[in-house]
């Protein structure tokens, strides 16, 4: 038991900060890393346990890892989240994912609802592709196969040119390594398949499900989870609450921190509170 | 040329963009640069290059798909990079179309698919052989089985011989069976073997074509080329012959597993074998600035193909100098194994080491450490390894993460001189 604990830590690269008890997990979308809360996480960790980790396949997580079985749907991804949950005995926990990751905390928190206190989703689609008349998700599967194609041509791309450039800045040597770690050296195969796995996936039916309350945070002109989707979400979840964000595009916590911690924060003590 | 805020709206657009893209110059200012892409363009934008930006501060040679007033796609190389401007922050952006690199893109695309494909093919087919092969052992062993009973029954029922004529009848038609299996089997193998020849023909013809026009291109046949296009062309160069590396490999694996690889076995002494060696890998070692230690044991004689031995040690070097930081040490000693039947030839290095779960997947074909320095297919250890087993011997590995590894060749100890 206490050897597959260090095989999760490790496994996923989890990190944990912060001086209070309730953890608070964050869960990065697809494209990046763990990277993408930095703006965001710190201002939590005076009041909660932070806890950060890697999807197998991303960032620094063990790659070797990496069962295609297993993460050919986002049910892979969501046992990720709950093996990390059991190797830290995370309770009562407040879940923070960005984009697909806010489906993949709905079927953590199905599977396991004791688990869980609340749900913070930034930017959820329970399904990206449009569904004939009824449901608007904003791509049709030949945007999909078009971007799995640009993702494509940016690893042969960055493989062989972006490296060399980035090994070329002497003034941040750092870069070289991060970039590496979280951009550049993505396996193409695992970054085709997550991609695969979070597009093609439909977790509508998922969300009646969720016991749990849960915010939905919605930016203003996103391309990704516009906010007729956003709605969606928020009419199926039956204990959420909808916020509409000033900050534009998909990535909030990366362009407007203040804002989300802002909007997370308030919902967190108002559900203190009540 | 394009500037725009975190939220990305465009602040500055040059004419000539404008232009390219079907636009006056004022009609995209304010606009979302969104709007300058298709969809596919669009995600990519919101999931890789944003995020990149914001984390990094900068983006280097990011293929994007721009579109055109009128609908159509036009391919674009982006370099960006964000700074504080008067307050605000800004990412400029210069963005150059690309047709010609995007063909050469689509023909490397278009061929890494026809090379997975041709692979899965392979396995396919491999899968079948094995299946074959696996019927022909199980049949085999059912007709040993059915004749060791027909002999205990011969012995106990000799008066039955017309029984036992029957049965060696039945005997017979279950050869004939067998037969015809051997030879579905052997037909499959030489289907695989002409495909392997073909694809080797199929893959390597436009990769020598590719090389050769880069050649001429460099060698200024057709105009003068300018220094970032020879760079470029030198970017070409090393991906057509990494490329070529990766085929040879795989058809040297493909040819070792399928038993294809003549052993000339003689008596070599280990000393022998790290003299050959040496002199090839120690313009490497004084380019990396490492250090050198060699102890060999002396008298000690193994059985082994000398040219095949020396190439699974220019391996273990060639990976002890790739995978050791500058500096740092690599030792090579011959010593006879502790159980005292085979010779040890060892390579050793202070890298990073590797980590115990890792130790055994390092020999699988196609497995590469994450140590993205390095480049080469990831088959080396496993060609290594196939030949080591070829000859009698096999390869091993232990490792200290964080002091380094120890590759050993063990190769069988040669019986005394009569």
């Amino acid at each position: 038991m206490h050897a597959m604990t260090v095989d999760v830590i490790r496994r996923n690269n989890v990190v944990v900060r912060g001086r209070g008890t309730q953890p608070m997990l964050f869960a990065h979308g697809f494209g990046c890393d763990q990277n993408m809360w930095r703006y965001v996480a710190p201002a939590f960790e005076d009041d909660y346990r932070v806890v950060l980790f890697d999807y197998v396949g991303a960032g620094k997580s063990d790659w070797t890892a990496f069962d295609p079985g297993r993460y050919a749907s986002l049910d892979g991804y969501a046992q990720d989240v709950l093996d990390v949950c059991h190797a830290l005995d995370l309770r009562d926990t407040l879940f923070v994912g960005h984009s697909v990751s806010a489906m993949i905390g709905v079927l953590a928190a199905n599977a396991e609802p004791e688990r869980f206190a609340s749900l913070v989703m930034v930017g959820p689609s329970p399904r990206y592709i449009n569904d004939g008349t009824d449901y608007v998700g904003g791509f049709e599967r030949a945007d999909i196969e078009g971007l799995l194609e640009t993702m494509d041509k940016n690893y042969i791309g960055w493989a062989n040119f972006l490296a060399p450039a980035i090994m070329k800045n002497g003034e941040r040597p750092e870069l070289a390594t991060e970039l590496s770690d979280s951009f550049c050296a993505i396996d193409p195969v695992i970054a085709g398949q997550f991609a695969r796995a979070t597009f093609y996936a439909d977790n509508r039916a998922d969300l009646a499900r969720v016991s749990v309350p849960s915010l939905v945070l919605q930016c203003a002109d996103d391309i990704i989870a516009p906010r007729q989707v956003g709605e969606y979400v928020h009419r199926a979840l039956p204990r959420s609450t909808f916020r509409q964000m000033m900050a534009t595009g998909h990535c909030p916590h990366m362009s407007a921190p203040d804002e989300t911690i802002r909007l997370i924060r308030d919902y967190l003590t108002g559900s203190a509170a009540a | 040329m394009l500037s725009f805020t975190d939220d990305g709206i465009v602040r500055y657009l040059n004419d000539t963009l404008a232009r390219t893209l079907g636009y006056g110059e004022e009609e995209l200012l304010g606009k979302h640069v969104e709007s300058l892409l298709t969809i596919a363009g669009r995600i990519f934008y919101q999931t890789h290059f944003f995020p990149l930006l914001r984390l990094h501060g900068e983006a280097s040679e990011i293929f994007l798909l721009l579109r055109h007033r009128d609908g159509t796609d036009i391919g674009a190389i982006v370099n960006a990079r964000r700074r504080e401007r008067d307050g605000t922050t800004l990412s400029d952006c210069t963005l150059m179309e690309v047709r010609e690199r995007r063909r050469y893109e689509d023909e490397l695309l278009r061929a890494k698919r026809a090379a997975e494909a041709a692979n899965a093919e392979l396995q396919a087919r491999t899968t079948e052989v094995e299946r074959v092969n696996a019927l022909l052992l199980e049949q085999a062993a059912a007709l040993e089985k059915q004749a060791d009973q027909l002999r205990e029954q011969a012995a106990e029922l000799e008066v039955q011989s017309e029984e036992l004529q029957a049965l060696n009848d039945e005997l017979m038609d279950r050869g004939e069976e067998l037969e015809l299996a051997r030879s579905i089997a052997e037909e499959a193998n030489r289907a695989k073997s002409i495909f392997l020849a073909n694809m080797s023909h199929e893959l390597r013809t436009p990769l020598n074509a590719i090389g050769g026009y880069v050649q001429l291109l460099e060698m200024e046949i057709h105009g003068p080329v300018t220094d970032d296009q020879r760079a470029t062309l030198g970017r070409i160069s090393r991906s057509q012959r990494h490329l070529l590396h990766l085929i040879d490999d795989l058809l040297n694996l493909a040819r070792i597993e399928a038993g294809r690889v003549d052993y000339h076995l003689e008596r070599v002494t280990t000393a022998d074998l790290i003299s050959g060696v040496l002199p090839m890998i120690e313009p490497q070692l004084a380019t990396a600035r490492l250090s050198l230690s060699v102890s060999a044991t002396p008298g000690i004689v193994a059985v082994a193909d000398r040219e095949k031995a020396e190439q699974v040690l220019i391996n273990l070097l060639t990976n002890a100098v790739k995978f050791t930081p500058a500096g740092g040490r690599v030792t090579v000693e011959a010593c006879i194994a502790p159980e005292g039947e085979f010779a040890l030839v060892s390579v050793g290095d202070s890298g990073i080491g590797i980590a115990p779960d890792q130790l055994q997947s390092i020999f699988e074909p196609f497995v590469q450490l994450r140590v993205r320095k390095s480049e080469g297919t990831g088959l080396g250890l496993a060609i290594s390894r196939d030949l080591a087993r070829g000859m009698g011997g096999d390869l091993r590995a232990s490792s200290t993460p964080g002091k380094g590894s120890v590759f050993s060749l063990a190769l069988p100890l040669a019986p005394p001189a009569g």
